[in-house]
């Protein structure tokens, strides 16, 4: 066992995790990657449809802002974002998109001239200018107002995610893939690095550091039916937790994205849509303007797979053996436009379905279903990503709860989070690292390594018992089941009960082969007792939160609950043999909010059961508004003095746009 | 002293490297077409036993300089065969750098054309092993012609064919030049991406198809130009070294006074 | 989904072989299993992991055909076993074995990271430039076509499957391959980066690199994301056998 030190440790090589290592590398740290799979091969790649940042480069994103963005973020948050965090990241985001170009990110460009586009099913005439042509260019998403998703055909997170793991290893980071941290290294309520496990030798090694960053995504994986890697099991969320004093955000805020394709779960990108593909039912009838009059089928994640639940639950689903589905249209864009911007979609569904979605007409509709997609909670730190108990540990990306999708994320916007949280919290990290030392004894780093290895040993020496894959399979039945995009009082309270079972179950598990290496049942079986408290973290915290808010649905509390439930929820797990987290609440702060809660403009009218302050906080607002812009103050003065907040570096310098300029 | 610093260190005294191995793939692949199109031309000139023994007498006297010299100059194929003979060394110690090179190495290609079941691999196969062949079976062939240039014609290839027993050689060369040829122009083609136009995976269907074809007609053509001359030296082999004497005599009325008279 | 209709049986013969432990030898394991409606290999191969044998390693990520971690040998032939369809098997066996060329971890898992990481380095696979820009201005306009054309080859998944197809890079170690050709044309392409041909060509241009394809082709057959191999080896074929 072997004892490794660095001044910077990220654990995770995604996007949030590599993008923040550059950060920590080129400011001169050592700066080490820990990766359970090839970085190049993380989750990130799969994000296909595209990156928000407000460029309104294209005709129909013209007039776009950091502003207009910062309001579809908070909207599409359904009010349970940190807004100084979305702040930040508007305002990051046409940075972040902009050095991925320069770092050779091939985005798709503006052509100048005519171009056909469909929209709301019309085949719409669009002229681009000239002065656009070569500049990159966007397409449209759910829950936006402009289209502001910039893209590279429908590869965007491949194309990224290689863009900076090339960035990363011209700086040469030290980056080691098929290691798995197991646990966190810490002293007094802060964190040296981590216990890891080297996937191939099997052997167990301390990495110690002065700061340790988590970028380790989503835990998707909780579910049976999920668009996410095999790899996101929350191993990251895990380890955090069981440090005891690290809390983790908003666990219950999962979302569900509405095209998953059926039976195998495999993501149908949101640009399917943005383009201009419908959802039809069985009748081949296009329900969602029904629905959602305004937004149709691009109103925000959370309301269009509520939707079309709804829909298949009055029985205008397509009857199959997998369940019903419903159909997603994309013939309608016609053969080129599909061959060119949604080629994946095209493989995918020829490769899995036999389908080829460019033929016209019902041959080429594709079977939909929502899945669960993205986990909008996790390690909960400050805006600056540190955590805000336990210090020196940071976390960004999908892994962290940051927080600036609140209850839920407008598509286009993880993809988005990674690269502009690596650069912000990656700053912020490494400034953390440059100006702390690592005091922690050998003793507690071999007391860890030792406690790890124990424990190995412990699952090794287990004589008979139960498997654990069952046990991990009833896990995410349980999850679809109960705590999935309906979510009621009864349901939920089952899957606590019976979580909490299994999760006693899951420490008796038996592994056939007594292998230390080369042994993938051993890592189920350390793997799912950590699943389970995370999952035990979703349930528990959507059992008590009683509102529906965001991704969060409870058919029993059907409104969302500013009175009361503006706030975000807190777990941890100090006690190891506890089957049930701590959990506490963090308030959220109406009047220090830039936009007060108030009505999304989708989803159901009149369900929101209303905060004294809100409309008090309105009337403070749109008095300041009126009263800066009599004065003649511009809007990055008036944002300022509506709600403050700092980014390290030169991120906070306003965003040059064609034909407005820095205005 | 340069050579010392690349052959040790790898890398030019500038610290460049060495524009040598760019020349050697040009030159293989120069060889390679010379001698591809050579054998084109070569097949054509020897097929002309099928059109009549005469025609194959003019080609053989009209490469020995007779729209020139009104005597026969064996020497100048001598000299075209030398040259051939040069290129076809270059190339085969160019295309050596190809080659499996220890047992391992032939292992491993040997297991992946058989499991891949790959058609441009398997053909690859198909050449590396008639190149290796080639280099016996040509070189004989090439070493004799060199030094027998006179021997050429209706009776004296004949003969050579039958009664000198070349035929089983003959066969073996035939087939290894023909396939070695054919897949190499077609590589040649692709690799270098001569005619990829527009759509290169189209291109490359279609070279595949003109491939195939060239290799049946050449075979065909080569095997029915063989069979002629063991029919003929069959019949011949009992006037052994006698040589042709044309029937006709076209604007060349000489030629046949001095036929035979140089050996 | 109860009713999932239950086909035909199928056979799976799996090469087992831990290198890391000395007791292990190299053997071929067969698994048989009923068919579903849309069984992939991924399906198949959890399926034998958890309920026939737990010991059985291989990789998967995205299981999309998106990450290139589970490139095998399926009957012989080089796929992404994640969007291998046990229906196209007619005759229902189904022999899977690693891929050759890279270092076997065990069973099915090679360390294909580690092979494209190498060739990563060696091509320096990343942007070289001196200019320093402005994050917050406008970014540098790129032709629509030739962005696009940068984009076709940074497809590239790295799944590994062109050079286990290569006979060259399975013979040969040390050639680049054409993961790594296509690479070097992908930013000899790309106008953000400052690179000559004649840099291009200390990178390639010698008998490991873009000169030791004998254009077997089988790349461009096997290549999971329909890349244009077969015309951008020979495109840097040209570019760097013309460099002074």
């Amino acid at each position: 066992m072997k004892i490794i030190y660095c001044d910077a440790l990220v654990i995770g090589g995604g996007l949030a995790g590599l993008r923040a290592a550059v950060a920590t590398q080129t400011s001169g740290l050592n700066t080490i990657v820990l990766s359970l799979v090839p970085v190049k091969r993380s989750h990130s790649a799969a994000a296909q449809g595209g990156m928000q940042a407000s460029l309104g480069n294209a005709k129909m994103s013209q007039g776009d802002s950091e502003d207009v963005h910062f309001i579809d973020t908070v909207k599409g948050s359904d009010w349970g974002c940190d807004q100084d965090v979305a702040r930040m990241f508007v305002n990051t985001a046409p940075k972040a998109i902009r050095e991925l170009a320069s770092w050779g990110v091939p985005w798709t460009r503006v052509r100048k001239g005519v171009h056909e586009a469909v929209i709301n099913t019309e085949k719409t005439t669009i002229v681009e200018d000239d002065e656009a042509h070569g500049l990159i260019t966007s397409r449209d998403f759910g829950g936006t107002k402009k289209w502001r998703t910039c893209y590279t055909a429908d590869a965007t997170g491949h194309t990224m995610l290689f863009g900076v793991a090339n960035e990363a290893m011209k700086h040469k980071v030290d980056i080691r893939d098929r290691k798995e941290a197991l646990s966190l290294i810490h002293e007094n309520s802060v964190c040296y690095g981590a216990i890891v496990r080297d996937l191939i030798t099997g052997e167990l090694e301390a990495y110690v550091a002065k700061g340790t960053l988590i970028s380790t995504g989503g835990y998707g994986r909780l579910y049976q039916t999920t668009t996410n890697a095999v790899i996101c099991e929350g191993t990251g969320q895990a380890a955090a937790l069981e440090t005891g004093i690290a809390t983790l955000g908003n666990m219950e805020a999962v979302q569900f994205h509405p095209t998953p394709i059926v039976p195998s779960g495999i993501l149908l990108t949101e640009g399917c849509r943005g383009d201009g593909g419908v959802l039809r039912d069985v009748d081949g009838y296009r329900f969602m303007p029904d629905y959602e009059p305004e937004k149709k089928d691009l109103a925000s994640r959370d309301v269009v797979s509520r939707r079309m639940m709804e829909h298949i639950r009055k029985g205008k689903g397509v009857p199959s053996e997998f369940g019903d589905h419903l159909w997603l249209d994309i013939s309608i864009l016609g053969r080129e436009h599909i061959e060119k911007n949604l080629r994946d979609v095209q493989e995918i569904a020829e490769q899995f379905n036999g389908i080829d979605p460019a033929d016209e007409g019902a041959a080429g509709w594709l079977p939909v279903r929502p899945a669960q997609h993205y986990s909008m909670g996790g390690i909960r730190t400050n805006a600056t990503g540190e955590s805000q108990t336990l210090s020196g540990l940071f976390s960004c990306g999908e892994a962290a709860c940051w927080d600036m999708h609140g209850f839920n994320r407008l598509g286009g916007n993880s993809v988005s989070e990674t690269v502009v949280a690596g650069m912000i919290v990656g700053s912020y990290f490494a400034d953390y690292c440059d100006t702390h030392d690592t005091v922690i004894s050998t003793k507690t780093v071999h007391k860890e390594l030792k406690k790890q290895d124990s424990y190995l040993d412990e699952i090794l020496s287990r004589a008979d018992g139960e498997d654990i894959f069952p046990i991990k399979k009833r896990m995410q039945e349980i999850m679809d089941e109960d705590v999935g995009i309906f979510r009621n009082g009864d349901g939920l309270k089952n899957a606590v009960d019976e979580l909490q079972e299994l999760l006693t179950r899951s420490k008796k598990a038996v592994v056939k082969s007594k292998a230390r290496a080369g042994n993938p049942e051993l890592e189920e079986a350390y793997r799912v007792p950590r699943m389970l408290k995370l999952a035990l973290c979703v349930a528990y915290g959507g059992l008590l939160r009683t509102e529906s808010r965001g991704a969060h649905y409870r058919e029993d509390y059907l409104k969302r609950d500013d009175k009361n439930w503006l706030n975000r929820t807190l777990t941890t797990w100090a006690d190891e043999d506890a089957t049930l987290p701590e959990v506490n609440y963090e308030e959220l702060d109406i009047m220090k909010m830039e936009i007060p809660p108030a009505f999304r403009g989708y989803g159901a009218k009149g369900m929101t059961v209303e905060h004294e302050l809100s409309e008090k906080r309105q009337e403070e607002v749109d008095a300041l508004k009126e009263k800066f812009e009599a004065e003649g103050k511009d809007r990055f003065e008036i944002q300022d003095a509506l709600m403050e907040y700092g980014l390290p570096k030169n991120y906070k310098d306003t965003n040059e746009r064609l034909g407005v300029g820095r205005e | 002293m340069s050579n010392i610093i690349e052959g040790y260190l790898g890398v030019t005294p500038d610290t460049r490297k060495s524009r040598l191995p760019a020349r050697l793939d040009w030159w293989q692949s120069a060889t390679g077409l010379f001698l591809g199109l050579f054998m084109w031309g070569h097949m054509f000139f020897v097929s002309t036993i099928l059109i009549s023994k005469d025609f194959m007498y003019q080609v053989t006297r009209f490469f020995e300089g007779s729209f020139i010299f009104d005597e026969p100059k064996p020497i100048l194929v001598s000299m075209i065969v030398f040259i051939v003979f040069a290129i076809f060394i270059v190339h085969a110690a160019l295309a050596l750098r190809k080659f499996p090179t220890n047992y391992r190495q032939y292992k491993i290609m040997k297991t992946h054309t058989v499991v891949l079941n790959h058609d441009d691999t398997k053909l690859w196969f198909v050449q590396a092993y008639t190149g290796f062949a080639m280099f016996f079976l040509g070189s004989i062939h090439l070493y004799t012609v060199m030094t027998q240039a006179d021997k050429i014609g209706p009776y004296a290839s004949a003969d050579r064919v039958v009664s000198d027993w070349m035929w089983p050689l003959y066969i073996l060369l035939l087939l290894a030049v023909e396939l070695h040829g054919s897949i190499g122009l077609y590589r040649l083609a692709v690799k270098w991406g001569w005619f990829d136009g527009k759509n290169p995976k189209a291109a490359r269907k279609r070279l595949k198809k003109i491939k195939w074809a060239v290799t049946v007609f050449f075979l065909t053509l080569g095997f029915v130009t063989l069979a002629a001359y063991i029919k003929i030296g069959i019949e011949h082999k009992d006037n052994y070294g006698e040589r042709y004497h044309p029937s006709k005599i076209v604007k060349m009325p000489s030629c046949c006074l001095h036929q035979g008279g140089v050996v | 989904m109860s009713n999932i209709t239950k086909g035909r049986e199928l056979t799976f013969s799996i090469l087992k072989y831990n290198p890391r432990d000395p007791e292990s030898r190299p053997r071929f394991v067969e698994f048989k299993m009923y068919e579903t409606t849309g069984m992939t290999l991924f399906i198949v191969l959890s399926k034998i992991r958890e309920e026939m044998d737990a010991d059985l390693s291989f990789d998967f990520v995205c299981r999309a055909g998106i990450c290139g971690s589970c490139g095998m040998l399926v009957n012989g032939k080089p796929l992404l076993a994640c969007r291998t369809l046990t229906a196209d098997y007619p005759d229902g066996n189904i022999q899977i074995m690693p891929m050759p060329a890279f270092e076997l971890i065990k069973d099915l898992s090679v360390n294909t990271g580690k092979w494209m990481d190498a060739m990563s380095m060696r091509v320096e696979s990343w942007i070289h430039t001196n200019e320093v820009h402005d994050i917050s201005a406008l970014e540098d306009k790129v032709d629509p076509d030739i962005a696009d054309e940068t984009f076709e080859l940074d497809r590239c998944i790295e799944c590994g499957l062109c050079i286990t197809s290569c006979g060259t890079a399975l013979m040969r170690p040390d050639f680049i391959g054409p993961a790594g050709l296509n690479r070097v044309a992908r930013f000899q392409i790309d106008p953000h980066d400052n690179r000559t041909n004649e840099d291009f060509y200390e990178l390639v241009g010698d008998d490991d690199g873009i000169f030791g394809c004998m254009t077997l082709l089988a790349c461009e057959d096997h290549c999971p994301k329909h890349l244009p191999l077969q015309q951008k080896i020979a495109y840097m074929r040209r570019k760097l056998v013309s460099v002074k």
